[in-house]
């Protein structure tokens, strides 16, 4: 290949929770505090929810919190339906997640209680950024990279980086199109960040990776 | 000491405190807590010290004097503060800011970070010289008893910020309040590796058959671990399985009530031999860690918890673990993932029976459970995470900070 890019510098981040004050009890008080919390508070619950290993029917900690705190069933499948990486901004899933409780609430407008301990809390992430000490200056070294960095910057360059860029692009996606390569861009941009966990994105990128690499040794 | 780690821990958790301590160099970060030896806070606080100045930090760890008196004053507010009723009138919180205050005439106040841990030093607020202070509440406090929350607040309002365990036990403070799970050293001699000349030294000390289930329990002989009810789940398991019930505490110094709650539990447990309570003395970590590996069934019963580390140490040591609901439970155990969480002696019983009947379903268990503890409650976050509300509370306005 012997291409020469501007270098992909790998990045992580990390996250410390902290507790917005703010609660709820039945439907309406979640409708509210999903209405009033920061941005950062509606990615922590919605994105960053795979991140806390719990690998069950639900997608964002709204649904979870809709199907086992309040048992409401059909309500958890519709907030689990909604694709925080398909709405674009993050403006956009909070007025999804609006729309979805509100339709419910017109159906059933007495929700019931949680139990007292079993609220919902709204959270909010502060993160850490640092540089991993990893450049890729040419595809070959960035598939070696990307094979084994830690699944903190993967987090960081394809979830984050949707709420840091402001849409529904990735680092990865950017550095190619940025680089000229807009088929591999187009590869990456495909992988649905909504259906993987870091394991899936990784598996996804080295495979879309490698084969360019491959086949920029058959041109050779 | 800290490259120990690689290869342990994540790398993610490597780096940062690596940046972390980069920035905080030659800067002071003081502990404060009410004993040097039992439970958890005291535990990681031996362990944390030294890898902060190995770091570059120079951290310290005191505690407060008190007597007799203090102590049950501030056992009836831990009670209390997890809900029990208890009564603390003003001569009681009087009391409490007194024996503050004369352990703040000796204590160093002075350094650029303070973490007072729980409530038995919560008023040396009032006493601050400079610095960022945080007041870090290891306890259940989702249902305080009436009043009592409100009584403490005075002084945990005039801290920089708070961290709690979990998200619900989280309070309205006014102040910022971040939410740290506590966690378990990888290396100590509580949750290393062993050899089997180790375990096997520990089950002949303990006259614990090679060939029989054990259930285990690790604990303090308090009430809020249900005890009682560990030894009536053993005994509806006792009528399908064969088993032995391992009961290990050790006590603490700033618990009066240990030593009551082990008689009663002798007591009920009368004389059956294949019930074992153990009071292991201080620093029997070694014994700790090698009956954990011994014991088939790991239980956690807790009826209330501030977060129940044992449960970590146990998922560590690839063990199936069944662990009550409450306070931080919930957070290790991803209830049929990493371990089964129960609401009843009945509900225990059942889990018991599983496992034993079911070791592979105990085996897959276990071996996610080491791997979930890998990725989340291993000493290097808790050192990260602390480091990083000090860093932000010296960086107020941002939560996003580039290092």
């Amino acid at each position: 290949m012997g291409d020469v890019m501007t270098p992909f510098e790998f990045r992580e981040c990390v996250n410390i929770l902290k507790s917005t004050g703010r609660k709820a009890g039945n439907l309406r008080e979640l409708r509210d505090g999903v209405a009033m919390v920061s941005d950062g508070s509606i990615f922590h619950h919605t994105c960053q929810y795979f991140l806390k290993g719990r690998i069950t029917e639900y997608t964002n900690d709204f649904a979870q919190w809709a199907g086992e705190g309040l048992e409401e069933r059909a309500l958890s499948e519709h907030l689990s339906n909604i694709d925080p990486y398909a709405c674009g901004t993050l403006g956009d899933v909070r007025s999804e997640l609006l729309r979805v409780i509100d339709s419910y609430l017109e159906i059933f407008p007495e929700p019931r209680e949680a139990m007292p301990g079993d609220e919902f809390f709204f959270n909010e992430p502060v993160t850490l950024v640092a540089p991993v000490g990893i450049k890729a200056g040419n595809l070959a070294e960035f598939l070696i990279a990307v094979k084994f960095v830690d699944a903190a910057s993967l987090y960081y360059h394809f979830y984050e980086a949707r709420l840091r860029l402001g849409g529904r692009i990735d680092d990865f996606t950017k550095w190619f199109i940025d680089t000229g390569r807009q088929e591999l861009a187009e590869k990456i941009r495909k992988i649905d960040p909504f259906m993987h966990n870091l394991d899936g994105i990784r598996e996804h990128l080295v495979e879309a990776v490698e084969a360019e690499v491959k086949k920029g040794m058959e041109v050779i | 000491m800290i490259s120990n780690y690689t290869g342990i821990v994540p790398g993610s958790d490597m780096l940062f405190i690596r940046k972390l301590a980069e920035r905080l160099a030659g800067k002071s970060f003081l502990h404060i807590n009410s004993t040097k030896a039992g439970g958890g806070v005291a535990e990681i606080l031996q362990r944390m010290i030294p890898i902060m100045v190995e770091l570059g930090i120079d951290a310290r760890w005191d505690i407060i004097e008190g007597d007799d008196r203090f102590f049950d004053i501030t056992k009836k507010l831990h009670n209390s503060l997890q809900g029990s009723p208890e009564t603390i009138n003003d001569d009681m919180w009087e009391y409490h800011l007194e024996v503050n205050k004369r352990n703040a005439k000796k204590l160093n106040l002075d350094a650029d970070a303070v973490l007072i841990h729980d409530p038995q030093p919560a008023p040396l607020i009032g006493f601050k010289q400079r610095g960022v202070w945080i007041w870090r509440c290891h306890i259940d406090v989702a249902s305080p008893y009436k009043g009592i929350f409100e009584n403490l607040s005075r002084y945990c309002t005039q801290y920089d910020a708070a961290i709690f365990s979990v998200a619900k036990f989280t309070r309205s403070l006014g102040i910022d309040q971040f939410i740290i799970p506590p966690s378990i050293d990888p290396l100590s001699d509580k949750n290393r590796d062993l050899s089997d000349e180790e375990i096997h030294d520990t089950r002949v000390r303990f006259n614990l058959p090679p060939d029989r289930p054990i259930i285990l329990q690790i604990s303090r002989f308090d009430r809020f671990k249900d005890p009682i009810g560990v030894i009536q789940a053993y005994r509806m398991v006792k009528k399908y399985n064969d088993c032995l019930l391992v009961l290990a505490g050790s006590p603490a110094t700033d618990d009066p009530e240990g030593e009551a709650v082990l008689k009663e539990v002798q007591e009920y447990a009368s004389d059956d031999p294949d019930i074992r309570i153990l009071m292991l003395p201080p620093f029997s970590d070694r014994d700790i860690n090698a009956l954990q590996r011994i014991a088939t069934v790991v239980l956690q019963k807790s009826l209330k918890e501030g977060f129940g580390l044992t449960v970590s140490e146990a998922m560590w040591k690839g063990k199936p673990v069944i662990g009550g609901a409450v306070g931080g439970i919930p957070l290790q155990i991803v209830h049929g993932l990493t371990g089964f969480l129960v609401h009843s002696v009945e509900g225990a019983a059942f889990r018991i029976r599983q496992f034993l009947n079911y070791p592979e379903m105990a085996e897959r268990m276990g071996t996610m459970g080491r791997e979930y503890v890998r990725n989340n409650f291993l000493i290097t976050r808790q050192i990260r995470d602390y480091l990083t509300v000090w860093y932000s509370q010296e960086h107020k306005g941002s939560n996003l900070l580039e290092l």
